[in-house]
This record gives C-alpha cells, structure tokens and sequence, in this order.
C-alpha cells in the first residue's frame, strides 16, 4: 500500500467519511450474551480494555444488547466498566445480525467513541460490519494484539496468510477505531465486588416490523470453554469418528477435549471446542494433538501452549516440528496405552463449562 | 420464479506456496501462484444448491487486477453460467469498506436476488466482506451457513447457522448475502461441456469503477484502515523429540503435569 492519502481533516469539508478524531473519546466494549450467560471473550476484552483507556486517560464504556439485562449490566460494572450502556428490549433475543447492527451503529453515532473492542466470535464477527459500514468506521479483523502509539492511536495486530506474518493495522482519520478479538488471547480480570459506575439505558431504535430475518429454531449445545482449560487433548481427521481412545487419555489427564477444524466439520466434536484461526487460542500447560497433521491454521490456536506432545502415524506430518514430544504410532494403540500409563498423575482439575 | 445467484470469488496467492524470502526475511507472496480462494469453491457449491431449488442463474463476480479472469474462467468450469471481472486502478489499496462496496454495486447492477460468499479468505482472512456488502445494500445477511434452503414461494431463504456451542436456523428475505461455513459444501464434480467451456472459450464481463458509478468511492482514500506493517511470525521453539515408544512418552508427559 502507498502512503499518498490526502487527510482532508479540517473544518466542515470532510470527505471520504474522514472525521475530526478530537470529537472522539472513551473505549467500549460489547458485552456479548446469550439468554444472559456472557461469553468469556468479553471479560477478557473488558480487562484488556482498562488498560488501554487508563493509558489513554479515557473512561471504560461496556455496551450490552439483548433483553433482560440488569444482571450483566452490573457484572459489568463489577469488572470495572465506568459506565454501562444498555439497549434492553425483546427484539433482541435471540440474536439477530439487522436488529444488532443498526441498533449498535445508532448509538455508536449519538455518541462517538474512540475504540470499539468487539468479541470475534461467530456472533461479534457477523454484526461488526453493520456497524462499520454505515459509520464509515475502520474495522479490523481478529485482533491478537492490542496497543496504543505515541498520538494515542489504535495499534491492532493480526495474523494473516495462514498466521505467517503479524500485520499491524490502523485507523487514522475514521471513527470509532473498531475491531473483533480473537477469544482467549487476553485473561479476564476477577470483578472486584465494587460496582460504582452508573447503568445508562439508551433508545431502542429497532422494531420487529422493520427486521429482515427471523430465527426459525435455535439449539444451545455444548459451550464448553476450553480456553481456560489447564490440559487438552485435541483430536483431529486421523480418530476417523471415534473419539473413545481420545477420552481415555483426557479421563487419565483430567483433560478437556478439544479438536481441529477437520474433526469439528465432520461432527465429531462440537464447535465450541475447535482450536485456531477460525476457533479458540488455548494456553494449556500440556496440549496433546492426537491424529492431526498440524496446518497452519490450527497452529495458530495452540502456539500459546506450554509443552505440547503429537501422537500421528506419519512420520512427515507437519505437527512433529511442531511438538516438544512426539511419538510416531497409531492412536487406537497409543492413546489407550498411554492412558494406563499416566491413570491418576494429575490432580483432578475443575471441569470448566 | 427463478432467482439470480451471485458468487464472490477472490483470487488469492496460493497458501501453500506464501514463504518466506530467505535473504530478506520477509513474506514473499509476490512468486506464489494466485488461485481461487479455497472457501469460495465451496461458496460456488452453495449457489449451486440453491439453484438446483429455486432455479435461475449462477454469476460469479471477482474484484482484482485482469488476470483475475482465471479464478472466473474456473468458476464457469465449475458450473456458473455467467461471471463479471470488476477491474480497475482506482481499486488499489481498498480495505474491507470500499471491497464491499464495489461488490454490493456490482450484486446490485446484476439485480441480485442472493449473493454467496465463503467464510473468509486464506489471505486476509478478515470475513468482513459478505456482512459489508450486505451492510452497504442494507440487506439481509445469513453468515456461517452450514445448509441452505431456498423457499421461493415465501420469497426467503433458510439457512443452518453454526453459532458456536449451538445451531440455529433463521430465515432471511430476499435479497440476501449468505456467507457459506467452511467445510460445509463439498463442490461437486465439474459437467464436462462446463469444463471445457470454461477453460477454452469463456470471457468474463469487464466492468470498472465508472461502470459502476463508484470512482470517487473506492481505493485508499475512503479506506478507513491500513496497513501500519508486517512482521514475519517466528515458529514457536519446541523440543521436537520424537520417542519410540508409549514409555518414554508418559515419563516425559509426567514430568509436565506432576
Ligand atoms: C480459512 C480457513 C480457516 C481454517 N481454520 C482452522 C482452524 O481454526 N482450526 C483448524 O484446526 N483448522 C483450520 N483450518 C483447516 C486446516 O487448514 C486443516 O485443514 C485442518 O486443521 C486439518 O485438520 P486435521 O489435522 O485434523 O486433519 P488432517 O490434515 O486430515 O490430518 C489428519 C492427521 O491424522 C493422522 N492420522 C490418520 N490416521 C491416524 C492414526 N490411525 N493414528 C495416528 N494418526 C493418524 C494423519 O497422518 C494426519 O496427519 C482452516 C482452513 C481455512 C482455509
Ligand atoms: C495483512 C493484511 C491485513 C488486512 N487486514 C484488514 C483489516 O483488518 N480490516 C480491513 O478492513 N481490511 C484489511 N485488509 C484489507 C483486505 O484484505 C481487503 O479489503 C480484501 O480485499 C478483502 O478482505 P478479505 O480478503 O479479508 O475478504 P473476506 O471478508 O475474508 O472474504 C470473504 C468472502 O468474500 C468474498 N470476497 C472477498 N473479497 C473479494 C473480491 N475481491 N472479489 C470477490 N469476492 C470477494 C469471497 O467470497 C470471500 O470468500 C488487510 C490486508 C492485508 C494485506
């Protein structure tokens, strides 16, 4: 990319939906619930989040939609949030992309922040971009790392090419300076039982009658949170639909179970435990990839591991460089095996749901 | 009753050839061969299925340089019937916003009645651009969509949605964009006459930003976002000891957890 852009910044004359920046301020966070269990990224935004606003001197703004929201409103509040804005109202449960979006574009509009912090979760990465269209916002992708320069601006880095560079993408004359974040990459802070800030409720701007979709069904399966989880054992294609050698050899590791994208698509295991670019960043002390190859893609997701170990009977497979320790066997023999080997080395660990 | 199906098709540097230069250190994306981008194949199954349901046409679109025409010569082989190139200069340096915007004019000019997308690209991977060109449109959108099914006489389309830890199944008017769910669509085996069609006699449609009426809307100037660097990832160090036998595994596994 060249750097021949114009900034045609002063006075009334903005073109190109550039703004003046100096009307901007505060640093949101959407607070992603369903039926009013929040999703974990969004703790973890929150504290990542007051970071960056005590750098910036700015107030922490935590944005909640759905309906029924009282009690996230002040969990939000305990986790640090200075203000919480909420659009509460049922045409908002369950989700849908249209009513969100032009829901959060309204408010985002009246009153201008900064940064907006999104989850990248199915739901975060489906909205978002109704929201940065129709503000004219930039809105950058999967965010992995988050900082602020010397001019307070939004420094946003991501991987991309299959996780082979860390791109750095900013926002200099648009606002608000928006991005999703992958989930499980920063650590959600404990609330601290103080819970002083005030809970704003703002216009519902949205009616039924205007929506354009409508869900016809919906079914709440697993929603497992591997990202926290101190072990796992992650299946891949190679396991062929059977998932039994693998669970012996989490019951030995009081480990949860977690799969690539292969596994995952072919409904062996559930979404919620899928394991990189498209899925979760796990931090284990000990990942154990059994029967997958190691693409790119799924590295990306467990290269926070500590020590991670490959069971693969091909001796060539990516996941081997990739490994601390490896063995080269078939898993219906090794994973049993292994799990009478290691039975009842660890202490139980708490099963996170 | 019969509905116009259009397909975003992007041509990216294939990813399993992106390396790395060894004497600059940098990404070398430059000498990888460009191909389709592998989730729109499965995009182009999708739209294909709902043909089969609602009938009408398949058409292509892809916005990139000219030589772009191959990802659309491959889509007619694959059994679109029609494909449009959007070409131009002004294009350069487009993030996601002024992308989808050309490709919402472009579904637009083409009285889309469904536009189908893949889930994300394996350049920049953002998946921003079918909830964009929905956005632009003001349309409706149906993103990881793992089943379609088209109901012509209710003027909607249904699809599965994967909403991690769960499913729902939601129905959106028309227009819509549907982004199709990774791994989700096995693209069927090419028609032979499509094949031969595709690759030997095909010429896409060329439109420009004029065509499009959007000239002073698109390229670097109206991108909100840039790009500040790059930085190659170094590979996380591991050990990389491969043993023979479940043993020396457990005791080096032991070690870690006890
Ligand atoms: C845009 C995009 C996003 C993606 N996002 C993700 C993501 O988030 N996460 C992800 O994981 N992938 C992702 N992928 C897919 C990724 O590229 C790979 O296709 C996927 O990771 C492969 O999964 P796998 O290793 O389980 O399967 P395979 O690559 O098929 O590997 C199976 C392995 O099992 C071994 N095996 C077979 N039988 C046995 C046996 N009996 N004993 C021992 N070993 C055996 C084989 O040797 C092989 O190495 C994405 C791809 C794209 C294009
Ligand atoms: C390293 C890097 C990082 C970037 N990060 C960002 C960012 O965070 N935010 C941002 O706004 N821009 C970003 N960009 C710019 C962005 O890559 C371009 O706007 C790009 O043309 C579209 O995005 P995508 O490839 O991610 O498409 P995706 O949204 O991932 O594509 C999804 C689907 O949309 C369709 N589609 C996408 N592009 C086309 C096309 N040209 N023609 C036809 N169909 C298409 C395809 O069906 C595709 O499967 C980045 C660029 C680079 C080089």
């Amino acid at each position: 990319m060249s750097d021949e852009g114009e900034g045609e910044g002063d006075g009334e004359e903005h073109e190109n939906g550039v703004v003046d920046v100096d009307e901007y301020e505060d640093v949101w966070v959407f607070i992603e619930e369903h039926d009013g269990e929040v999703m974990s990224v969004s703790w973890e935004l929150l504290a990542e989040a007051r970071t960056l606003a005590d750098e910036l001197g700015d107030d922490l703004v935590a944005l909640a939609i759905g309906e029924g929201l009282d009690d996230v409103a002040e969990q939000a509040l305990e986790r640090g949030a200075d203000r919480v804005l909420v659009a509460d109202d049922p045409v908002f449960e369950p989700y849908r992309a249209d009513p969100y979006g032009e829901q959060f574009r309204a408010i985002v509009e009246e009153r201008k922040p900064s940064i907006v912090l999104i989850g990248g979760t199915h739901t975060g990465r489906d909205f978002a971009g109704r929201v940065a269209v129709p503000a004219h916002a930039g809105l950058t992708a999967d965010v992995t790392e988050l900082g602020v320069d010397e001019d307070g601006l939004l420094e946003a880095r991501r991987p991309a090419f299959g996780g082979n560079v860390l791109a750095t993408i900013l926002c200099e004359e648009h606002r608000p300076q928006m991005a999703t974040i992958r989930p499980g990459v920063f650590e959600a802070a404990d609330p601290d039982g103080e819970a002083d800030g005030e809970i704003v409720e703002v216009d519902v701007v949205v009616e039924d009658d205007d929506c354009v979709s409508e869900v016809l069904e919906r079914e709440v399966g697993d929603t497992a949170d591997i990202t926290e989880a101190d072990r796992i054992v992650a299946v891949g294609h190679g396991i062929d639909g059977d998932l039994e050698p693998a669970r012996q050899l989490a019951d030995a590791l009081d480990a949860e179970i977690a799969a690539s994208r292969a596994a995952v698509d072919e409904g062996w295991v559930d979404g919620a435990r899928q394991v990189g670019q498209t899925g979760k960043t796990v931090r284990p002390e000990l990942y154990v990839a059994v029967g997958i190859s190691g693409a790119v893609q799924h590295l990306e997701g467990m290269n926070k591991s500590e020590t991670v170990v490959a069971i693969n009977n091909d001796p060539n497979a990516p996941i081997f460089e990739h490994a601390d320790y490896g063995i080269v066997a078939d898993l219906f023999d090794a994973c049993p095996d292994l799990a009478e080997e290691l039975e009842g080395v660890t202490e139980p660990q708490e099963v996170v749901q | 009753m019969s509905w116009t199906i259009v397909v975003g098709v992007k041509q990216v540097p294939d990813a399993d050839e992106v390396g790395i230069d060894p004497d600059t250190g940098r990404l070398d994306r430059a000498s990888a061969p460009a191909v389709m981008n592998g989730p729109d194949r499965e995009a182009l199954e999708a739209a294909f299925r709902i043909r089969d349901q609602a009938g009408g046409e398949v058409i292509a679109m892809s916005m990139g340089p000219p030589n772009a025409t191959s990802v659309l010569e491959e889509a007619v082989a694959m059994g679109c019937d029609d494909a449009v190139l959007v070409s131009d200069r002004a294009f350069g340096g487009s993030d996601t916003w002024p992308t989808s915007l050309t490709l919402a004019r472009t579904a637009e000019a083409l009285d889309a009645d469904v536009v189908v997308c893949g889930e994300e690209t394996t350049d920049s991977s953002t998946g921003q651009v079918p909830p964009g060109i929905a956005a632009h449109n003001d349309w409706a959108q149906l993103t990881y969509a793992e089943a379609v099914d088209a109901r012509p006489d209710e003027n909607r389309l249904v699809a599965r949605r994967d909403v991690e830890g769960g499913h729902e199944v939601v129905a959106a008017d028309l227009p819509v964009v549907v982004a199709a769910a990774y791994g989700e669509f096995e693209p069927r085996p090419a028609p032979l006459h499509r094949k031969i069609y595709g690759e030997n006699d095909f010429e896409p449609t060329v439109w420009d930003a004029e065509d499009l009426e959007i000239k002073d809307e698109v390229g670097l100037e109206v991108s909100p976002t840039s790009v500040g660097g790059m930085e190659t990832v170094d590979p996380v160090e591991r050990k990389g000891e491969v043993v023979d036998d479940v043993d020396d595994l457990a005791e080096s596994i032991e070690e870690v957890v006890a």
